[in-house]
């Protein structure tokens, strides 16, 4: 698998947060990634940095093996559409989309009509009055069509209403089949995304919190329901993320995959196991995650 | 190459923007300007400082291709080098369309007489004695200086505030001020007269563009810095 | 259709195994591509290729080249052997557990399993 970009040690701090910390990855060519975290986690902010939109404080970054600051060898091969892009007064969605064509070497236009027909999109009204969902539109198009080597979406999606979400995903998956590209997908909506993706990156508070294959990850916790005492002997001794008990029942959400034997005594014990999505895990690994980090004074103690 | 040549297609997508509201902005001022010598009773020559609004216009044009455009192009994957030149060519272009056009008018005034009102717009004495070409110089080189103004100010504003900006503007002003007073003590107005006379049309034009490309060589380090 | 808290390959693995063994898909014959699969399941391709994989692995599935992925001669014996050691613990351990909390005995789920055995042939023969 070759890598196309390389992220080591990227810092980026702002007068008093820290956007990214001490963030290392790789991503490897053709393959697509879910960037996940809540808002505000760093997600943004690391691809705006990937594609020189924005600085690093210090680490390092490189895109095909170059630094992508100001390099016109590297910067056309990718192609990041923001969540709340800004296009040129009065420019329509047509001047939008034929800029687009200029400036992308692999543009297609074919795929380009096909979408605009898909999502009714307005050409000739004015890009500063088409409504949420239309704004999204144009850079949902633009990032597709554009076939980018590397292409980022960022959000570009939240202003589509579940319809249009779903013919995005579809039209990306279509588009990726028959043309693989290296995506990676940002965005705060983990289960509806999840099926799309190979790797899944997660991000809290600038900080990597995960870096794994999808599938490797799903199917990694479970909840375990049923009368408190049995729960807690079943969990003794295992990770346990989450845990939740109403009078004489708990529900406790515990990693580690279960194996054959864990399901027959858990079975024999009456006790039920509910699946875990993929977004309730990374949500409840989070949320572990950031209180582990708030208790650490004490446990260090 | 071409690439930059792209951005200029860029900043042009919106005709609008570049070509028609100038346009508009010129031909408005002059037609208000032949309403108003038509009403004055008065005969012999009379001038207008009408032909100067578009420049305003152009201040706000150079503002504008840095707000609207720039955040723009770095999605479309452009370098901000790219950008740049794109950027101060598509104001070479208009600018020198724009200086076109007041020759031209220039020439149809003289033929006319000043518009039969002896109403002189785009030909004033001073700057047409010099020569078409020298005319069209300056007319070239006013027009960009006050791109360059607004794009140069702009581009301050992203990379450093409204603070950085203000103490810009006012360092600035202040240096103008203290080398007025510098010149006042040293007697020497007159001397600074005498030289701005013997400089002539093109000097004044050339000296105008030596100002517009130190503004706008001074915006470019704070652009290779600066945020979508 | 897909379940939740549980790796996607293994399911649309299972789904290919199920209809071998229902035999809507037969030895020999041409099974769903990668890509098919994925616009199908609207999952990543490279899901779906993790999910064959695992059947070719298992012999259950097999490449000619130029063509595509076909069902391998002796699929189903496989598969159903597989799901016959796997039957006791994937419903019997389940089904004991509740007739133990509701009281019932192995005597009384003997009766129980006759009777319903019974009524589906029934209605089978009587369709």
């Amino acid at each position: 698998m070759t890598t196309v970009i390389e992220v080591k040690n990227l810092t980026k701090r702002y007068r008093d947060t820290v956007a990214a910390d001490d963030v290392s990855f790789t991503i490897e060519k053709d393959t697509i990634y879910g960037l996940l975290g809540r808002n505000g986690a760093g997600k943004t902010t690391v691809m705006s940095i990937l594609t020189a939109q924005n600085f690093a404080t210090s680490g390092e970054v490189r895109v095909f093996g170059e630094h992508p600051y100001e390099n016109a060898r590297v910067l056309p091969r990718m192609c990041f559409v923001r969540e709340s892009q800004r296009y040129p007064d009065d420019a329509t969605a047509t001047h939008a989309l034929r800029m687009a064509r200029l400036f992308f070497p692999r543009w297609s236009q074919e795929l380009a009509d096909r979408l605009i027909a898909d999502f009714q999109l307005p050409m000739k009204k004015a890009i500063k009055k088409l409504s949420r969902g239309q704004l999204s539109a144009v850079g949902v198009i633009i990032g597709l069509a554009s076939r980018a080597e590397i292409t980022f979406f960022d959000e570009p999606y939240l202003g589509l209403d579940a319809v249009a979400r779903q013919l995005f995903y579809d039209r990306l998956l279509e588009d990726y089949s028959e043309h693989p590209r290296t995506i990676i997908l940002s965005s705060h909506l983990i289960d509806e995304v999840s099926n799309l993706l190979e790797r899944v990156i997660v991000i809290d508070k600038g900080r990597i919190i995960m870096d794994e294959e999808t599938e490797a990850v799903r199917g990694r916790a479970a909840t375990i329901v049923g009368d408190t005492a049995r729960v807690e002997a079943f969990v003794d001794g295992r990770e346990v993320i989450h845990r939740e008990s109403l009078g004489r029942v708990t529900s406790a959400t515990v990693l580690g995959e279960l194996t054959d034997a864990d399901r027959s005594r858990l079975a024999a014990e009456g006790l039920d196991i509910a699946p875990v999505s993929l977004q309730q895990l990374i949500v409840r690994t989070t949320q572990h995650v950031e209180s582990a980090l708030t208790a650490a004074p004490e446990g260090a103690l | 190459m071409n690439r930059t040549w792209n951005v200029v297609r860029l900043q042009l997508i919106n005709k609008q923007t570049y070509v028609w509201v100038p346009l508009i902005v010129l031909a408005g001022s002059f037609v208000l300007t032949l309403l108003i010598w038509s009403m004055v009773p008065f005969g012999g020559q009379k001038y207008s400082g009408g032909a100067q609004a578009v420049y305003w216009y152009f201040g706000v044009v150079g503002v504008q291709a840095l707000t609207l455009t720039f955040p723009f192009s770095q999605a479309m994957s452009v370098t901000r080098r790219e950008y740049f030149f794109g950027a101060t060519l598509t104001a070479v272009l208009t600018s020198a369309l724009l200086a076109s056009i007041y020759v031209g008018g220039a020439f149809l005034e003289r033929a006319t007489g000043g518009w039969g009102m002896e109403g002189y717009f785009f030909s004033i004495d001073w700057i047409w004695d010099a020569g078409p070409a020298a005319a069209w110089l300056l007319y070239f080189a006013v027009p960009m200086l006050f791109f360059m103004i607004g794009f140069g100010s702009a581009t301050f504003y992203k990379r450093f505030g409204s603070v950085g900006l203000t103490v810009l503007l006012v360092g600035i002003g202040l240096s103008l001020v203290g080398l007025g007073w510098l010149i006042g003590r040293a007697d020497g107005w007159s001397a600074v007269g005498t030289w701005i006379a013997t400089q002539g049309t093109a000097g004044i034009a050339a000296w105008t563009l030596v100002v517009a490309l130190v503004v706008g060589a001074l915006s470019f380090a704070p652009l290779r810095r600066a945020t979508p | 259709m897909i379940e939740e808290g549980r790796a996607l390959f293994l399911q649309i693995a299972e789904r290919v195994e199920d209809s071998i063994l229902d035999g809507s898909l037969a030895e020999e014959s041409q099974a769903p591509s990668t890509n098919e699969l994925a616009a199908f399941y609207r999952i990543n391709p490279a899901t779906a290729a993790k999910g064959i994989a695992m059947l070719t692995d298992k012999g259950v599935l097999h490449k000619r080249r130029g063509i595509g992925m076909f069902v391998s001669p002796g699929a189903r014996e496989l598969l159903l052997g597989e799901r016959r050691a796997a039957f006791a613990d994937r419903f019997l351990d389940p089904l004991l557990a509740e007739a133990r909390t509701l009281g019932l005995s192995p005597d009384d789920i003997a009766r129980l399993l006759s009777e319903r055995a019974a009524r589906t042939t029934t209605e089978g023969t009587a369709r």
